[in-house]
């Protein structure tokens, strides 16, 4: 557990700072936009009329049109995909649980590049494109100094010696 | 061990399903008043979501020529609402204004009467 909180720090503070602006940015339109306007969340738009943790309607319908596996579960895909947008997003955007939420992203991102996308061209992919970038990165270095991660693992070192 | 995970696998898929937005047939019956438009060649409904569209009419049948049409539209959706504007010879009403937002009636049915290119209903 304390190796997926610890995040891999750069030597210098300001190098940390620079990976975690495009974490907070990636994090930020992801939970307020993109997620919200699928998952039910306290922002979520009101004309949107969803419940909290409810995916929308037209979602399941959109991922069963993936075929495969997608099509034999989409309610189970959909509020995967939905939940990983906004709730992962969101601790994206804080820096908790870093890895876990941007390994869910990039997931979630892979299907929408490849399944969702691709036939679209490349402008259409684009901006699924850019949160997999992203959360490829943090997957591996986790939430930099400036995270709730760094935090929680200082704690946790602190009190294993 | 791989029962338990199967069991959990279908629970889990279970619970989710039953987290999707509630969605409802919802039909809305447009009739538009276009007696005012002269040289009327087509009249259309376009608005959010299937079977609207934004780029295409969705074709209104005269009720009584060059002054009266209307047209069904059914919908299985989780809005309470839909968003439109009519068109008459390719020309969308209300430029430059909002769209017109048309509340779905809890019985499933809605009557909207309108008249084109007013806000008034």
């Amino acid at each position: 557990m304390k190796k997926l909180l610890q995040p891999i720090m750069m030597p210098h503070w300001l190098q940390d700072f620079l990976f975690t602006i495009p974490r907070v940015v990636c994090g930020y339109l992801l939970t307020t936009d993109f997620g919200a306007a699928k998952f039910g969340l306290p922002w979520s738009p009101s004309d949107n009329n969803l419940g909290f943790f409810e995916v929308a309607f037209w979602f399941p319908n959109d991922v069963a049109a993936y075929g495969g596996i997608f099509a034999l579960f989409p309610a189970f895909f959909a509020w995967m995909g939905a939940f990983s947008e906004a709730v992962g997003g969101l601790f994206l955007l804080f820096g908790f649980q870093t890895r876990i939420a941007s390994f869910l992203i990039l997931c979630t991102m892979l299907v929408a590049v490849f399944m969702q996308q691709f036939s679209n061209g490349l402008w259409n992919m684009l901006p699924a494109l850019g949160f997999l970038w992203v959360s490829l990165f943090t997957t591996v270095l986790g939430s930099s100094r400036f995270g709730i991660d760094f935090l929680l693992s200082k704690k946790y070192y602190n009190e294993n010696i | 061990m791989k029962i338990y995970k199967m069991l959990i696998i279908s629970l889990m898929a279970a619970v989710l399903a039953s987290c999707v937005q509630k969605s409802y047939e919802r039909t809305v019956i447009f009739t538009l008043d276009v007696s005012k438009v002269k040289n009327i060649k087509a009249v259309g409904l376009r608005g959010e979501g299937k079977p609207l569209s934004w780029e295409n009419d969705l074709a209104m049948k005269a009720i009584k020529k060059d002054s009266l049409y209307t047209v069904s539209v059914t919908a299985v959706t989780g809005y309470k609402f839909v968003d439109v504007k009519f068109v008459v010879n390719g020309e969308f009403e209300l430029q430059n204004k909002s769209n017109r937002r048309v509340f779905f009636n809890e019985n499933g049915i809605t009557n909207y009467d309108a008249v084109f290119n007013s806000e008034k209903k």
